[in-house]
């Protein structure tokens, strides 16, 4: 596959560091997605339904 | 069954007489995987795939030509990693325990490996050979196994005392072990070393073993390896080539590498045994996530942080059910 997207993908990678931590900034921006997407379900108000049965 | 266990079981069984509300768990199945697969075809028309180059024994033979020699040195004197591994492959070691438990050992050799042949000379044999390796491959084939094996040995043992450096390397006893080297060297800068491990007799070939074994032991994939942030010691199983994101669910058997003793190959017996005491650690962990509710304390967590509360908070408003009291 070409494009710049592509090549800027298969660019290498950066790494933050910080003594024995060490991790790529990609991996880093998904795990802010995941717990981010996690704390949107806990906060996220469920919406209201149109009936309720009882 | 005890009164009490009857009524239990009974007030379980009986059916539901509170509040309810519609859902429909086929809707909502359909909508996530409709979202997931335009997010993966999005996602893969517009990032693709990891495309590093691949390793090949052509790109090794080219790139670092007395590497390549040293290894197909070692591999015909048996002092490769693949050579002294132990099981699965040969019974040069004992390989990995963790205590009394012998796990490598007692699992046998289920996939052997005899990197003299086939990692040296039954891919020379494949081709069509100049006179001198023809006639060393002769030589090394009629000689006696005690005689094969000081050859390579005597010329390993020189190539190590000269630092890997070929050109320096003194005369000696080796018999026809340079030029099967050599040969061999040839052979993989060609290209031909690869189609020949990689044939299996099969139509497909899928097995990589051979391959994969011959690149870990000289620096090729080593040096790939560390280049590319994937070594062990730096988080490198939660990595990918490339900017892709990686693996990040194993951050947990990542991090284990990361801190003592277990990231001290010197370090008896755990550093020494590190694959074996992780693993051992992540089932135990494992075993203790699918236990999670038979363990007492832990399986009343979610009273104590009652994160489903905040969840299906309007419920518990509506219904003016109050937090137990511990």
């Amino acid at each position: 596959m070409t494009g710049w997207i592509s090549d800027f993908m298969n660019h290498p990678a950066t790494y933050l560091k910080s003594g024995w931590l060490q991790i790529s900034v990609s991996n880093l921006i998904v795990i802010i997605l995941m717990l981010t997407i996690f704390a949107l379900a806990v906060l996220i108000p469920f919406p209201k339904d149109k009936e309720d049965h009882k | 069954m005890s009164v009490s266990k009857e009524a239990k079981h009974a007030f379980d069984a009986a059916p539901w007489t509170g509040k309810t509300k519609r859902y429909d768990i086929v809707k909502e199945g359909s909508i996530a995987v409709a979202l997931v697969a335009i997010m993966a075809i999005f996602l893969s028309l517009f990032l693709g795939s990891p495309d590093d180059t691949p390793l090949t024994f052509k790109g090794w033979a080219i790139s670092n030509p007395d590497n390549f020699y040293a290894t197909a040195v070692q591999e015909l004197s048996g002092s490769s990693g693949t050579a002294t591994y132990g099981a699965p492959y040969n019974k040069a070691a004992d390989g990995l325990n963790v205590g009394p438990l012998w796990l490598q050992k007692w699992a046998g050799v289920t996939r052997p490996i005899d990197t003299v042949n086939e990692f040296v000379i039954a891919p020379l044999s494949t081709q069509v050979l100049s006179t001198d390796i023809a006639s060393a491959l002769a030589t090394w084939k009629s000689a006696a196994d005690s005689q094969k094996h000081d050859w390579a040995v005597a010329y390993d043992d020189a190539i190590t005392k000269a630092e890997g450096k070929i050109s320096t390397v003194p005369a000696g006893a080796y018999g026809p072990v340079p030029v099967l080297a050599q040969g061999l060297t040839d052979m993989a800068k060609g290209g031909a070393l690869d189609a020949a491990l990689l044939s299996q007799g099969g139509f497909f070939q899928t097995d990589n073993t051979k391959q994969i074994l011959f690149f870990g032991d000289g620096a090729y994939l080593d040096e790939a390896g560390t280049t590319a942030n994937l070594q062990g010691g730096t988080w490198g199983m939660m990595n990918e080539t490339g900017r892709y994101p990686g693996q990040a669910w194993l951050w947990l058997y990542s991090f284990w590498y990361q801190i003592p003793p277990f990231n001290n190959e010197n370090s008896k017996p755990i550093g020494t045994n590190a694959d074996a005491y992780i693993m051992v650690i992540m089932g135990i962990m494992s075993l203790g996530l699918i236990l999670i509710p038979v363990i007492p304390g832990v399986r009343s967590l979610p009273m104590r942080i009652p994160i489903h509360r905040g969840i299906w908070r309007q419920y518990y408003d509506e219904n003016g059910i109050k937090r137990r009291k511990k």
